[in-house]
């Protein structure tokens, strides 16, 4: 190809390209200019006429047919729909230096989040000093009778969190929910990257970018950490809901990624207090079990009676310590979207510590000025309620119609502690191929971040599940709502690029007294055509 | 001065298709308190299926089973017994009326008590209900107050099982104005907690020799906190005070804490249940020992 040809396609798949003002855009800055860390990139996308682009899309599509990675939606119109979650080729990169801020901050959230839980089945010394309005704690469904004085093994409750972190139009992340309820995407986040190698491996390999591949062992890893007392190789097991369930995807996924047996509910049994698992060898013990069912159909002895799914009598065994639980049951009151404004003083309450990661400001309904304020200005607001997932019913204020508007007065009056607040906050875009218009437009992303904590251990993973917003102009990213994602790349520290480069180089010294390409990728080891350049 | 009791909970079920598999829980064992002693119990079931044992969220004893052959009926059965002494009633407070106040008003009071203060399904009551409730004078002891609202229940309510099940809400038989023993409770715990009082629902035996209501089944009866006392058991459903004929075998924040049998079962098709408990007040020589 030559240059005056390329010149021609530069234009092509980026030539309508324009950041809404007030937006902070990921990869342009305000003067319009490249970021440097983008630069690259960049570059090598403006290489693609828009036919080539459209042909390497469709194969990264190809690759999630393939992997069957689909979920699927809940909603009247679309019952059990099967949909591919979108996935856009150009990777949201986060530099070294904020990536670290970010994951410190990240870490100090969960700690303090585990912290707070462990208190309010315990002590309640933040309710007794009247930090956290104890009504907020007590009225939520997810504060559980069951987990009152109760410890895990391990001392941890919030194992496995998903922090969703945005970039505001004043160049902050802020963090918009704190995900302790088994958090889902973090086979995306894997899938991505290996959509990503596949489709366009040799751009990918010239970058330092930080792996992914590590989170199932480090997942296994976290939940061997928390085992029962005195068991050497803990059979750890993935419970999920079954096929029907949404996630269901990921849950095999994660099964087979850490080497260990998928079961669901009927699978397990509890005798004599103890957890165990039906297999064609006869049964065999389970010491710990990261379930992805919700907490009200895990155990039909203690919670919704007629659960199906769950394992009758394992609530006991747990609060024997026979079995370990991921993450605790009932550590939702802490995710609860009124708790979340009050986070900024439990981190400081538990931790002695300033916040590293801003909060949004929130209204809270059941609070007089705060209903009043909210009714008064709902066009400026986001209105959620406290206790859904998936973006559901949930209202932006300055998208909606007069009839929305009114109907969520109606609903926000009848159940104050049900609804909170929030200003609209502007989400950062980041440039996304557009099908249908075939070239690249801003679009909002937000980011999810993966961390783990065990016994004497703690992970963040250095990438994450940046979702995007397709609808033009849309704020919600959620899968269920028509978001799509890209892969993150947290760039490697300048120090770490040194010794990549130093492999490259050896990398193609090999490749040229061969003529071939030899890589390492999720898929195994391949070899091909080298590619001139 | 005490009573001891035999006590004997039995169950039978029989199922119209094979159980392959089932989960049993019991909540029967009378427990343990200032006031009763276990001397011995057992159980027994007709699966001859090994029984384990664990607390639940308030410390009582549930007592689990697994079948893991097939099955068609099943039988449970728990002996138990108790030896029952004479409880002190709260006879005159050693508070004033505003020193109990002051105490039901405190913070960390609330914290401590909170399960019992809270209401849930069972025990909310609509505002509009209200002016049928009665509530404590300005002037009342907490304890005067309760022995008034156990009189108020008695009168207003009129005993019949017909109308109401397992699941009815205290607003329920508010409208309807009859019910069983667990109504009666459900209402009483709701109108002390509207007063600030913690209250707490009470499942157990109650002395079959003495002609009074419930006896046939486990008995539900409510127990109250009394500053400067401590709990205190009401019976709504024969307006009395839980004494030395009331064998308590748990308690919670209402009838969901306190179900007798908790069963998860792979089978197709219903089955039939049925219940019965026979509390015995043991002879002399016993009694001696």
């Amino acid at each position: 190809m030559d240059a005056v040809v390329r010149q021609n396609h530069i234009s092509d798949i980026f030539k309508d390209y324009h950041t809404p003002p007030h937006f902070i855009d990921e990869v342009f800055q305000k003067s319009g200019e490249v970021h440097p860390y983008y630069e690259a990139v960049y570059r090598r996308f403006l290489e693609f006429s828009k036919d080539e682009f459209k042909e390497l899309n469709e194969h990264a599509k190809m690759s999630f047919f393939n992997q069957g990675i689909t979920f699927s939606v809940y909603s009247d119109e679309a019952k059990g729909v099967e949909r591919i979650f979108p996935f856009d080729l150009f990777p949201r990169i986060i530099p070294a230096a904020e990536w670290a801020r970010l994951e410190e901050g990240v870490i100090q959230r969960c700690q303090a989040m585990n912290l707070f839980i462990e208190d309010i089945y315990g002590d309640q010394h933040i309710l007794r000093d009247k930090v956290v309005p104890s009504e907020l704690i007590f009225s939520s469904k997810s504060y559980l009778k069951a987990m009152l004085g109760m410890k895990p093994i391990g001392g941890i409750y919030n194992h496995i969190s998903g922090t969703d972190l945005i970039k505001h139009s004043d160049g902050n992340y802020y963090v918009l929910e704190d995900n302790l309820r088994c958090p889902s995407g973090i086979s995306y986040v894997l899938s991505n990257r290996v959509a990503m190698k596949r489709t366009l491996f040799q751009m990918f390999r010239q970058f330092n970018v930080n792996t992914v591949h590590e989170y199932p062992q480090e997942l296994l890893a976290t939940m061997q950490s928390v085992a029962p007392n005195g068991i050497d190789a803990p059979t750890c097991v993935v419970l999920t809901p079954g096929v029907y369930n949404s996630a269901y995807f990921e849950h095999a996924f994660l099964a087979l990624t850490m080497g260990v047996p998928l079961v669901e509910g009927r699978d397990l049994y509890v005798e004599k207090n103890f957890v165990y698992m039906k297999t064609i060898n006869g049964p065999k013990r389970v010491d710990v079990v990261y379930r992805r069912l919700d907490d009200e159909f895990l155990d039909p002895m203690t919670f919704r009676p007629d659960s199906m799914l769950g394992v009758p009598g394992i609530m006991a065994a747990y609060k024997k310590g026979n079995v370990n639980l991921l993450n605790a049951p009932g550590t939702g009151f802490a995710d609860d979207k009124a708790v979340y404004s009050y986070v900024p003083d439990i981190i400081r309450y538990y931790l002695q510590q300033e916040p590293i990661l801003n909060n949004v400001h929130t209204y809270r309904c059941e609070k007089d000025d705060d209903l009043q304020y909210v009714l008064e200005n709902m066009e400026k607001l986001v209105v959620k309620p406290v206790d859904e997932s998936g973006g559901y019913g949930i209202l932006i204020g300055s998208k909606a119609s007069k009839e929305q508007i009114n109907e969520f007065k109606q609903l926000v009056t009848q159940n104050r502690r049900k609804y909170i607040a929030q200003p609209i906050m502007d989400l950062s875009v980041h440039a996304t191929f557009i099908e249908g218009a075939d070239q690249f437009e801003p679009r909002h992303v937000d980011l999810r971040t993966f961390t783990l904590l065990g016994k004497d251990r703690q992970f963040v993973l250095k990438g994450g599940l940046s979702r995007v917003a397709l609808k033009k102009d849309s704020l919600i990213v959620n899968s269920s709502q028509g978001g799509g994602s890209k892969d993150t790349w947290v760039m490697m520290e300048e120090g770490s690029a040194m010794n990549m480069s130093q492999n490259q180089q050896e990398g193609k010294q090999a490749m040229s007294m061969n003529g071939k390409t030899m890589s390492m990728g999720p898929d195994g080891m391949t070899m091909g055509s080298m590619k001139t350049e | 001065m005490r009573t001891v009791y035999e006590v004997v909970y039995q169950t039978q079920n029989t199922y119209e298709a094979t159980v392959k598999e089932a989960f049993f829980s019991f909540l029967v064992l009378p427990c343990q308190d200032q006031t009763q002693r276990l001397r011995t119990y057992s159980f027994s079931n007709s699966l001859e299926a090994e029984v384990f044992h664990h607390s639940n969220p308030f410390g009582f004893d549930v007592t689990c089973l697994r079948a893991s052959q097939s099955f068609t009926h099943f039988e449970f059965c728990m002996k138990a017994v108790v030896e029952k002494s004479f409880a002190l009633f709260p006879y005159g407070s050693n508070m004033t009326v505003a020193q109990e106040q002051a105490l039901l008003h405190d913070h960390n009071f609330f914290l401590d008590y909170h399960l019992f203060l809270g209401t849930g399904r069972y025990t909310q009551l609509n505002p509009k209900h209200y002016p049928k409730l009665l509530f404590r004078g300005e002037n009342q002891t907490v304890y005067e107050y309760l022995q008034q609202l156990n009189n108020h229940l008695y009168q207003l309510l009129e005993f019949d099982p017909e109308p109401t099940h397992v699941c009815t809400t205290a607003n329920e038989v508010l409208e309807i104005g009859r019910g069983v023993c667990q109504d009666f409770t459900h209402l009483f715990i709701g109108i002390a907690r509207l007063n600030k009082i913690p209250c707490r629902y009470v499942s157990g035996y109650l002395n079959q020799g003495l002609n009074l209501t419930g006896t046939a089944v486990m008995h539900a009866w409510a127990e109250a906190y009394i500053p400067g006392f401590g709990w205190q058991g009401f019976d709504p459903t024969n307006n009395l005070l839980a004494d030395v004929h009331y064998i308590k075998a748990a308690h919670g924040t209402d009838y969901n804490d306190c179900s007798p049998i908790k069963g998860m079962l792979r089978t197709n098709g219903g089955h039939t249940t049925d219940y019965g408990v026979k509390i015995t007040p043991l002879p002399e020589p016993y009694h001696n020992q």
